[in-house]
């Protein structure tokens, strides 16, 4: 159960609100870089935090996200033209550089200053990996750039794909660091997804549906980990990292590649969901790839030409409940990623919290909301910079291991849960 | 031949999820928890929960050990003796009784032994333990090991802040 005006505090992230003031502390996704796959290549709309704004790429291959609207009588500027150097309006002529600096006005007399006069908002735009990052707080503030490992790895060993979730951001977020459903929702993924299958892990998930929890205070954010009997004298731990505000890791599975997510606010009611998998020390078979790109693991099977997944609200997630009784998943709908959404968008676009009833192994969940609640109060009564800013607090990875009973895994596993180059991800 | 039929309802189909349908959610209490016990293990465990034992909740009861219990071995549950924060006796027996979640709450130097006594008898009664670590995590590594094979779910944390906010989210 959370309060009413808590639930409110955690939830809203337009500009102005508490918590939109935090995620405007963070580098966050703010596309793929697939979306602007060349110079002069079509601009894009992009909306977050409950801001609308235009991403290009120009004929120098700068990347810029400024604001939609043309200064001039506010059409949008995604019907711009993006050709020598920057994005000119079609309808007057109005031209704007990647930093929404206006460069040529052409109603203005030839060697008029007013052209340097005007100028939209812009952020950063940067890629790293195959993402494209962006940071929309105070320039003055601007931290490094973000250093989590699946996007600093050669291009070859990593893939990230996204998804538009029609729901509040937090709903999304809180399902990446509630591993009891994993054993139950995902029941059926563990036993037929090609990037889950066929691990000893599995085995001890299955082996043992009612695990212990502990949650452990992480510089960056959190440690979840749940343990599972293994062998008579050890325990199954899968741990999940989580680095404020929204980035989270899945416990990996065998050799298979580690996924994670990060949870964007788009507006209040809706968010998107960065899926990624990686290999900290090999490339990607062909055969990985193909399987993310068709949806398994947890990626989605999109609508062609969108980043909107096959199954959603409107066609009820194409659930099937006849595979539902045969027992090939356990909720009846396909796959992972659809698996969770569909469940977290019956919620309401923002779950009302006052009527939940949380269990004590739901801790982590309440911890991470006591501490997005810290975060966002400090910051605003004393300007205090969050968790999760500083790029060390980027180097952690999930893990999953087998630890003797008596062994503490913040202890036991403070190496597996850090970055190595070089060094496997720790896994069963 | 059976017929499938479609919903066409608002609140039957897709569009169920919309905020305009999310309104019509059924707004009154759900009957749930009645039986939080929250018990410190030692004395800094005491002071924080009889301060937190002050706010208004539902059905909690806030308990503190009566007595060191030295040693498991050959005692039962009837051997941890508990006081409510007015200082009036119970007993662990009477406590779990009509307990649905036992919360063990511990600073350092805790009651290696009472954890025990209190896990197994919530084992045998299937009542979900809980365990809150309040400390650095330096000072508290023997209270955390002594109380992990008894807690289901466990909690290291530096801020008391973590009881309130974990009693408020169970509905305590």
């Amino acid at each position: 159960m959370l309060r009413a005006e808590i639930n409110e505090l955690l939830t809203k992230t337009d500009p102005g609100t508490p918590m939109g003031e935090l995620f405007r502390q963070y580098w966050i996704p703010a596309l793929l870089a697939e979306e602007l796959r060349e110079n002069d290549c079509p601009p894009v709309r992009v909306k977050l935090l409950g801001e609308r704004m235009v991403a290009i790429r120009d004929s120098d291959g700068r990347y810029g996200l400024i604001d939609e609207f043309c200064a001039h009588r506010g059409a949008s500027l995604w019907f711009g033209r993006n050709e020598g150097s920057g994005l000119r309006c079609p309808y007057h002529g109005w031209k704007y550089d990647v930093t929404g600096q206006a460069v040529e006005i052409p109603s203005e007399p030839e060697h008029s200053n007013f052209c340097a006069h005007v100028k939209l908002t812009s952020y950063p735009l940067v890629k790293i990996g195959d993402v494209l990052w962006t940071f929309m707080g105070d320039p003055a503030k601007q931290p490094p750039l973000p250093e989590f490992e699946f996007a600093l790895v050669p291009p070859e060993r990593t893939y990230t794909s996204k998804r538009w979730q029609e729901c509040n951001w937090l709903q999304a977020f809180e399902g990446g660091i509630d591993s009891s459903h994993v054993s139950w929702l995902h029941s059926g993924g563990l036993k037929s997804d090609p990037l889950f299958k066929g691990t000893k892990g599995n085995e001890y998930n299955m082996g043992d549906l009612k695990p212990y929890f502990e949650v452990a205070d992480a510089e960056g954010g959190l440690f979840v980990g749940a343990r599972r009997n293994a062998e008579e004298d050890t325990y199954y731990w899968r741990i999940t990292p989580w680095v404020m505000p929204c980035f989270t890791m899945v416990p990996p599975r065998g050799d298979h590649p580690v996924h994670g997510h990060f949870w964007i606010p788009i507006d209040d009611e809706n968010c998107w969901a960065y899926s990624f998998d990686y290999h900290p020390v090999r490339a990607l078979t062909a055969e990985e790839v193909q399987a993310m790109k068709d949806g398994h693991g947890v990626h989605s099977e999109n609508i062609p030409g969108t980043y909107r997944p096959a199954a959603n609200k409107d066609n009820d997630y194409l659930i099937d409940r006849a595979a539902q009784k045969r027992g090939d998943t356990y909720s009846g709908v396909k796959g992972i990623a659809i698996q969770d959404s569909s469940l977290q968008e019956s919620m309401g676009p923002i779950v009302d919290r006052t009527k939940e009833m949380l269990v004590s192994a739901d801790s982590g969940i309440i911890k991470a909301r006591q501490k997005l609640k810290k975060a966002v109060e400090a910051l605003r009564d004393k300007g205090t910079t969050p968790p999760g800013v500083d790029p060390a607090h980027h180097h952690v990875r999930s893990a999953a291991v087998v630890l003797p009973r008596d062994a503490s895994f913040v202890e036991a596993c403070r190496e597996d849960l850090s970055v190595r180059e070089g060094v496997r991800q720790s896994s069963v | 031949m059976s017929t499938t039929f479609r919903p066409i309802l608002g609140s039957s189909c897709a569009r169920a999820t919309s905020a305009v349908e999310m309104r019509y959610r059924i707004d009154r209490p759900i009957r749930g928890r009645r039986g939080a016990r929250i018990i410190a293990l030692d004395a800094g465990a005491d002071a924080i929960v009889t301060r937190i034992s002050r706010n208004p909740w539902g059905h909690a009861h806030f308990l503190t050990l009566a007595g060191p219990v030295a040693d498991v071995s050959g005692l039962g549950s009837d051997s941890v003796a508990l006081r409510d924060t007015a200082g009036a006796p119970s007993s662990l027996l009477a406590e779990l009784d009509d307990a649905d979640v036992v919360i063990m709450v511990a600073t350092t130097g805790s009651d290696a032994a009472a954890a025990t006594i209190v896990g197994a008898a919530c084992t045998v009664r299937a009542i979900m333990t809980a365990g809150l670590v309040i400390g650095e995590r330096a000072t508290v590594n023997a209270t955390v090991a002594a109380i992990r094979p008894h807690a289901r779910v466990l909690m290291v944390s530096g801020d008391e802040q973590d009881v309130m906010d974990v009693l408020s989210a169970l509905r305590a």
